[in-house]
């Protein structure tokens, strides 16, 4: 019906989380009037996000250097490590403005059965980071998702923490978080709350 | 009302639960009447859904269905029967139920019903949540032997799968379909006396009164499930306890 690029382009945006093919035309052709720049801007955020856009060396949070702005940022605590399964969810516990330490992001949740197991997530890289010599970490949050593997990984962290570790406190999120939600729906409000009134495990 | 069918009621336990799009789950069920059923559970992962958190693995719900065109169903309604909150505190509990839902996903992939495999199931994850000691491999495998009944696919344990002597039964063979006496044993491995005592008992008590056993029998009872299972119900199950 259109031109072949018209369709690749209503085609890949369709592809995109919660696009339907309504909303890829109506994408496709506000690029389509878009001034040669607009235009332009969008394509090269793509390229550059892809090219630039890696793992953080210590927390694996995004980073387009070997680390993180959170973990270059000196102002951020070091005795707190806040764990979390994914990078979209450091951004809604950095929105409650109540936490100032610093992520650790798994990678994912514990789920043997799906194939998840201890050695396809940063754990070990966690174990590492908290008995390095020169660590002051005295608290982990664990704020994996209040799902039933989020649950399982924060339970399994909890207990290798505690023989590793000894010294240092665990701690959950308080189950204001309703069971099943993502932390990234979360509103700060509740978010907020939850780490406000985090329990030791 | 033409055309709007009926909602299905049911009672169901959860099996697994994938990520979908934005905010989505589809569910894997296990229903008394209806086998296995993939659902689609909108919006749940909001943290404002009305479903709450009643659609995790290993809740048990009464549920309200709707078939929409394609294959999946989608959840309109859920209540719970049982939320099992004890052995969602315990990681070796956990790793069990997870397991059990998977073996029973893995032989039962079908509609077809199996209403005791439904009522297997509910009792595994009770017993489980009340007492999460419990998990441990000698309840996973009494939980599998169970299965295999259900299935139709019972071990023969009382004489030779072979050549139906009931004497100086040292074996057991999958092909065979169960124990084999010394002259049969070729066709299988050895399957010593506690191994098949463990079998046997297991079988003939409730799930809450499984016996326990040395781990070198359950090991070779494990061995014994999963070769009946691949011959007769070409399923492979997976180790029934964590490596
Ligand atoms: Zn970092
Ligand atoms: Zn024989």
């Amino acid at each position: 019906m259109y031109p072949q690029p018209v369709e690749r382009l209503v085609t890949e945006l369709g592809r995109l989380p919660g696009i339907g093919s309504r909303t890829a035309q109506r994408l496709a052709f506000h690029i389509l009037r878009a001034s040669d720049e607009e235009a332009a801007a969008l394509a090269d955020s793509i390229r550059e996000v892809k090219d630039r856009v890696g793992e953080c060396e210590r927390c694996f949070n995004l980073a387009d250097r070997p680390l993180c702005p959170i973990c270059e940022d000196p102002r951020r605590d070091d005795s707190v490590i806040c764990v979390v399964e994914e990078p979209s969810d450091v951004l809604p516990m950095e929105r409650t403005h109540e936490y100032r330490g610093r992520y650790h992001v798994l990678g994912g949740a514990l789920s043997p059965i799906d194939g998840v197991d201890v050695d396809d997530l940063h754990i070990a890289e966690l174990y590492a980071r908290i008995a390095e010599a020169q660590s002051s970490v005295s608290e982990v949050v664990l704020a994996t998702n209040p799902t039933t593997t989020g649950e399982a990984t924060a339970l399994h962290l909890a207990a290798a923490l505690r023989e590793r570790s000894p010294d240092v406190a665990v701690t959950r999120l308080a189950s204001g978080l309703p069971v099943g939600a993502d932390l990234e729906y979360a509103d700060e409000v509740t978010l907020g709350k939850a780490f406000a009134g985090r329990r030791a495990l | 009302m033409v055309g709007v069918p009926a909602p299905l009621k049911t009672q169901g336990i959860v099996l697994r639960s994938l990520r979908y799009a934005e905010a989505d789950r589809i569910l894997h069920l296990y229903t008394p009447d209806l086998g296995r059923v993939g659902a689609i559970a909108k919006g749940v992962r909001k943290p404002r859904s009305r479903f709450g958190g009643r659609l995790e693995p290993f809740f048990h719900l009464h549920l309200l269905l709707h078939r929409g065109r394609g294959e999946l169903m989608t959840v309109t309604g859920a209540e719970t029967v049982a939320g099992h909150p004890a052995l969602r505190q315990d990681a070796g509990a956990l790793d069990a139920a997870a397991r059990a839902c998977d073996a029973v996903a893995r032989l039962f992939e079908t509609s077809e019903p199996h209403p005791q495999v439904f009522w297997l199931l509910a009792n595994e994850l009770g017993l489980l949540d009340r007492e999460p000691g419990r998990a441990g491999h000698a309840n996973a495998l009494a939980f599998r032997l169970k299965l295999l009944v259900a299935a139709g696919i019972a071990p023969q344990l009382s004489g030779c799968a072979s050549c139906g002597d009931a004497e100086h039964l040292i074996g057991f063979s999958g092909a065979a379909g169960g124990v084999v006496c010394a002259a049969c044993e070729a066709s299988g491995f050895a399957l010593e006396r506690d191994a098949h005592a463990f079998m046997a008992d297991s079988l003939g008590r409730p799930l809450a009164e499984a016996p326990d056993a040395p781990e070198r029998a359950l090991r070779q009872a494990e061995r014994a499930i999963i070769e009946t299972a691949e011959h007769h119900a070409h399923v492979r199950l997976r180790p029934a306890l964590a490596a």
